[in-house]
């Protein structure tokens, strides 16, 4: 029997269990790059947050958030952060 | 909540430095308020994957038995991974597998810390859950409480200790900390993978509960300055690679990518095989040592745990019994300051007196070069391990030629690849990580 193997982080977040709020808690900042940002910082996001769509725009898909702060570091003046509602978001069943 | 219904103490974060704070605490009396951001405590906790439980057992020697743990951890072994395979030393004790088993086991943080906030209740703290604190409540330059995002959610103590983890937005609103350090701050990604019991054991050579902490150096986060591991659970592994921040932005890696050159290397895919993933998760380290700490207290606050950057990211990788300790201590202060009716730094900077005396500061301090060291030599996460590699993997190939012929070849090959200099200064860079 074998079992399925998932790679991508696509893949892999559909194996957490998430509880989304309806408003975001991550923001990218008025008057940023989005392009530069992404495509220069915010592809260490773990979860895929941050994404460009066909015209350039930022996509921000913070109900895949982990919560774990990378982008919060690895950009700080161009991300702003904060925990999620509480007893929304992700729930580590493991962790 | 009105102000004069005040706790005596406010805990932000339900983890293992916070509970242990407010459990110490709630013992001696105090009323004790516990804030937690998710459904329970637990739910937004990652760790690679060793409880060390010596501050538990200090603190509830009766209730170490029942805590839920995976497995003893009887054998540590560390590894310098190659391109191609791994160099390995370590040691297998079986005097571990028995009390008190070394103080280490494998954890599911979603058990233990649930577990352990249950011990905090019936300590006689209250745990409020779904409780995400945004800020403080500050009258006439006075830290009064906190203000959880809900209604009526203005929360009053007369003493707050910060166990809100790694990303401690609140000890930076108060700039008792600065912002993470890229350089010293590192991503982890983790993954859950499911095994039956029976082929956990074959695989890793173990009797009964006993298990394993595989910590993989060198070449495991391809090239950028990390590392990885493995532990096993019951029926379940642990596999993870972290790396700083820095380096992945460097090298432009997406620590999932890492994750998977790391689960697909030739030393580590047979352990994981046909493996059923059960989560991915990802969670920041603290690695800044004894240089980084936070501001530890100020009137009517103390930094506990992560949040105040006590991880030991040596080859001891301890961080659970550090969080522990610190908040043992800075519980203790609380019920101190109680007795005194003094919440000031009169009191709470004894938090950071005894702190000292303690192994967290003690532990931390031995090996404060770690990270400038890790930082400044990044010769040891690549060109190191392929040198390592080429130099055993020759010395041990069998063809015919003699040792000593091939030791004279290789020597001369490697000190075209380094200088004697550059050896000598990197060996003494690694034994900072060392010992």
């Amino acid at each position: 029997m074998s079992t399925r193997v998932y790679k991508t982080m696509e893949d892999k977040l559909g194996l957490d269990k998430f509880k989304p709020f309806e408003k975001t808690h991550l923001k990218i900042k008025q008057g940023v790059n989005v392009k530069e940002l992404i495509e220069g910082k915010l592809f260490v996001c773990p979860a895929k947050v941050y994404e460009l769509n066909d015209k350039g725009e930022s996509i921000v898909s913070f109900e895949n958030c982990l919560e774990c702060g990378t982008c919060r570091v690895a950009a700080p003046d161009e991300i702003e952060w904060e925990y999620p509602q509480g007893g929304y978001g992700v729930t580590f069943r493991y962790g | 909540m009105t102000e004069n219904e005040k706790f005596d103490l406010i805990v932000v974060g339900g983890g293992p430095a916070g509970l242990t704070a407010a459990y110490v605490a709630a013992k001696a009396g105090l009323q004790v308020g516990v804030l937690e951001r998710g459904d329970f405590c637990g739910s937004k906790n990652v760790f690679g994957g060793i409880f060390f439980t010596n501050v538990l057992r200090q603190i509830m020697p009766d209730k170490t038995k029942e805590m839920p743990y995976e497995r003893v951890v009887t054998k540590r072994r560390w590894s310098l991974l190659t391109p191609d395979g791994e160099i390995a030393g370590g040691f297998k004790f079986s005097k571990f597998s028995k009390e008190p088993h070394n103080n280490s086991f494998t954890v599911i943080r979603a058990k233990f810390d649930k577990w352990l906030s249950e011990k905090t209740e019936e300590a006689g703290a209250m745990i409020l859950t779904g409780a995400t604190v945004d800020d403080f409540i500050i009258e006439n330059n006075k830290i009064k409480g906190l203000k959880v995002r809900m209604e009526d959610g203005d929360i009053y103590g007369d003493v707050i200790i910060l166990a809100d983890g790694v990303n401690s937005l609140l000890a930076k609103k108060l700039r008792m900390h600065n912002e993470l350090p890229k350089e010293a701050t590192i991503i982890g990604v983790k993954e859950v993978i499911a095994l039956p019991e029976e082929k956990i054991k074959d695989r890793f050579n173990l009797n009964a509960d006993e298990g394993v902490a595989y910590e993989y150096f060198g070449y495991s986060a391809k090239g950028a300055i990390g590392s990885g591991f493995i532990y096993t659970n019951k029926d379940t592994i642990s596999i993870g690679v972290g790396a700083t921040i820095k380096s992945l932005l460097k090298h432009k890696y997406n620590p999932n990518d890492l994750l998977e050159y790391f689960k697909e290397h030739p030393a580590i895919a047979p352990y994981i095989k046909d493996g059923e993933q059960k989560e991915y998760s990802a969670h920041l380290i603290p690695d800044m040592g004894y240089d980084g700490i936070s501001k530890l207290y100020k009137d009517n606050v103390m930094v506990v745990g992560d949040a105040a950057g006590f991880v030991n990211a040596s080859l001891f990788h301890e961080g659970t019994n550090l969080a522990m300790e610190s908040g043992r201590i800075a519980g203790e202060i609380a019920v101190l300051a109680k007795q005194k009716n003094d919440f000031t730094e009169a009191v709470t900077s004894l938090y950071e007196k005894r702190l000292n005396e303690s192994f967290v500061i003690k532990d931390l301090k031995k090996f404060r070069k770690l990270p400038k060291v890790l930082e400044h030599n990044p010769q040891l996460f690549q060109k190191y391990p392929e040198i390592m590699e080429e130099f055993v993997r020759d010395m041990f190939t069998v063809d015919g030629e003699s040792k000593s012929k091939k030791q004279k070849r290789l020597i001369g090959r490697l000190l075209k690849k380094e200088s004697i200099f550059g050896f000598i200064k990197t060996a003494l860079a690694a034994r900072r990580v060392i010992l």
